[in-house]
Formats: structure tokens, sequence, C-alpha cells
């Protein structure tokens, strides 16, 4: 096989890698997306992607890393610039894979403070959602749940998950 | 609202992405995925697996205090920094916003707010505006019969199942008591906790039922078989 032939073959095999590395952060990306209906086989598909993303996405990049060093003596300017771009894009995409955006848009709660009902400042027009065990009672004031969405929480030793 | 337990484990949730409006969260312990508005794990380790209800209540702030003693109950304080985030006009942006799935065809607009409530296998929508507007509303799903109630704030609604002493009994306000209370037929009144305050049963509460507020695109599509208060 002449070199020419194989470079061809091996910056296919780049190419693809690098479709890979991006997809598994996309196919995700675009199928859990709000405002927009998800079956039920798309949402299976796309968590089963995003299990397989972080360790796939690092093995892709370091396949685009390899190839690229590789062809790098015998490629024109042009196909250099080409190899770094894809390399960039598939470190961003090995980088994406691992954060969770939607913790971004509605930080979490880290640590809970509460005050006595007395000192809370809410109207009392605003709506909470209310438990009670035993002789304690928690009310989470859901102008807050709304925007934080869940709330890990213990009451007199039962655990729960408030969310909304 | 969950207890956060699930095959004897302690979990920890947070948001992981969102499914038809609808959002899902993930255990830090076993990285599996749970759909918020039915507990169940949907995918990972613990697919299969549901949360156990936590009951609660949706009542205005003033109520809530109203019926608390006081030095036992904590409200949860807003996290600093993100007072900014805390949109008192929430529910109107989310009223605009598009949904993924409609359900036509029995009288409800997509972002119509329903009470569902499921009971023996049976599912049956309430829209809210019904009940506030004429509570108490009574029913019956799969044969147990049922009171939706709005409390003395206007804004508040419980379920309750309404059954004493093995009869059904049949809830009324009584409007010429300058104080908020039910009657029944029995000669018992009620309170807006489900507590008898005088009459035979005084002293006995009745059964709350559990129920989810959503919007009637979400509760159809996850109650495919449900269906809506009509009277």
């Amino acid at each position: 096989m002449d070199s020419r032939s194989e470079n061809r073959k091996l910056w296919l095999l780049l190419g693809l890698l690098a479709a890979l590395s991006l997809s598994l952060f996309l196919i995700p990306a675009f199928i859990i997306r709000p405002f927009r209906y998800q079956s039920e086989s798309a949402l299976a598909l796309a968590i089963a992607v995003k299990r397989i993303a972080p360790a796939l996405s690092l093995a892709a990049l370091a396949g685009v890393l390899a190839l690229g060093l590789r062809l790098w003596r015998s490629s024109s300017k042009l196909l250099r610039s080409g190899f770094v771009v894809t390399l960039v894009l598939g470190a961003a995409s090995a980088v994406m894979v691992r954060q969770n955006y939607f913790e971004w848009m509605f930080h979490p709660i880290t640590a809970a403070g509460f005050v006595s009902a007395g000192d809370a400042r809410l109207s009392d027009k605003e709506m909470v959602m209310a438990v009670q065990v035993g002789p304690e009672a928690r009310a989470y004031p859901i102008v807050q749940m709304a925007y934080h969405h869940i709330l890990n929480d213990t009451v007199v030793g039962v655990p729960i998950a408030v969310t909304y | 609202m969950w207890k956060r337990t699930a095959r004897g484990r302690e979990l920890h949730f947070y948001l992981a992405g969102i499914n038809n409006q609808n959002f899902l969260m993930r255990d830090r312990e076993t990285g599996s995925w749970w759909q918020q508005v039915t507990g169940r794990a949907i995918a990972g380790e613990l697919a299969g697996s549901a949360l156990e209800l936590m009951p609660n209540d949706e009542l205005t702030f003033g109520l809530w205090k109203s019926e608390t003693p006081q030095g036992r109950a904590l409200v949860l304080a807003p996290v600093s920094g993100h007072e900014k985030d805390y949109d008192k006009e929430w529910e109107k942006e989310v009223a605009k916003y598009p949904v993924p799935l409609t359900f036509p065809g029995q009288g409800l607009k997509d972002r119509d707010v329903v009470l569902g409530i499921v009971i023996g296998g049976q599912a049956r929508a309430f829209p809210l505006e019904k009940v506030r507007g004429a509570s108490p509303v009574d029913d019956k799903i799969g044969g147990v019969p049922v009171a939706l109630v709005t409390g003395p704030d206007g804004e508040s609604v419980r379920i309750f199942r309404s059954q004493w002493n093995g009869l059904d009994i049949e809830l009324y306000r009584d409007a010429q008591n300058p104080e908020w209370r039910l009657v029944d037929s029995q000669g018992n009144t009620w309170n807006f906790t489900g507590c008898a305050t005088s009459g035979p049963a005084a002293g006995q509460c009745l059964e709350k039922i559990n129920f989810l507020k959503d919007y009637w695109f979400d509760w159809k599509n996850y109650n495919p078989q449900t269906t809506v208060y009509s009277h």
C-alpha cells in the first residue's frame, strides 16, 4: 500500500473519531432539551450515550491525537490546522460530557438553611409545600423550589426529596 | 415529594435533565435516572425501583402558620445570591411555554392545572378552577367517596376520603358560620385539617388523599386512562 492511500485512510479514521467524539456530547444534548417531545426510545438512547460518553470521549480524543501526530509531518498546513481544530473540538466534547449544565441553569441547594416561621420573610399569600413528621413541621416556599427544583432534606430522621 | 430511600439505601438526588417538560434526576449513590413526577427509576442500577410518596400539603404560608404550632415550625431560607432567581411570576411565565405533547378531546387546555388522584388504579383529573369555584367538590373514584376542599384562604386545597365510621358522608360548607367549617348530615363539624371539631366524630380525623397538582398534558401523559371530573 502506498503511503498516500494509507494516509487518506488514517485521515478518514481521524475524522470518524472526531465525529464520534462530538456526537457523544451532541446526541444527548439534542434529545434531552426543553419544550420538545422525547419518545421513550430516544430518551433511552440519550441515557445510554451519556453512560459511555465519559470513557469513550477520552478514548476518541487519544485516538485523534495519536493519528494527528503520526500524520503531522506528511501534512499540508491546511490539514495541520484541520487537525488542531478537530483536537480542540474533541477536547471540548470530552469536557462537556462531564458537565451537568442543567445545574448551571438551576443551581442546587448545597446547604439548606432554615428560619423559624415567625422570622420568615414571606407574605401570607405565598404558597409553600409543607410536611409534618412527628412534632416538626417544615415549609418549602414554592417560588424557591420552582427554581432549585430539588432539595435533599432530613426531617426528624426521615430522608426526603422535596421536588418541584 | 418523595422519601429518598430505595432498596434500603439512602439516596441524594440532583437535577439531571428534562423529559417532556418534566424533570429527570439522578442519585449520587448509583447514578440511576429517575423521573421526578412518577418517582420511578427509568435507567441505571435502580431501574424499576419506585420511591415512596412523602405526604405533603401545598398551602399558603398564612394558613400553614395558623395550623402549625410555633417553635417546631421551620421555613426553608432563600439561598443567598439566588434571591433574583426566585421569580414570583413564574406560574404566568410557565403558562406561556410551549408543550411537548397535547391531548385535546377531554375539554381541557394543555396547561390547565388539574388535581390528579389515583385510587385503586383509577385516575381522575379535577380542574383546579372547578375545585376552587365549587368547594367542596364531592365525587367517587373507584367506589371511594372523596371531597376536594378549598381552605379558608381560598387557595389551599386538601382532599379527604369522605367516610366516617364506615359510612359515606357528604360535606358542605357552613357559610352561615363566621368561622370556616364544614358540616355533614351526621351533625359533625370539620375543620380544614379534616378533623371533627364537634358532633359524634369530635376529635377524629378524615383520611387525607394524596394528589398531584399538575398540568393537564403532563397528567394525561402519565395517566393515559384518566377521566376528567365534569359536573
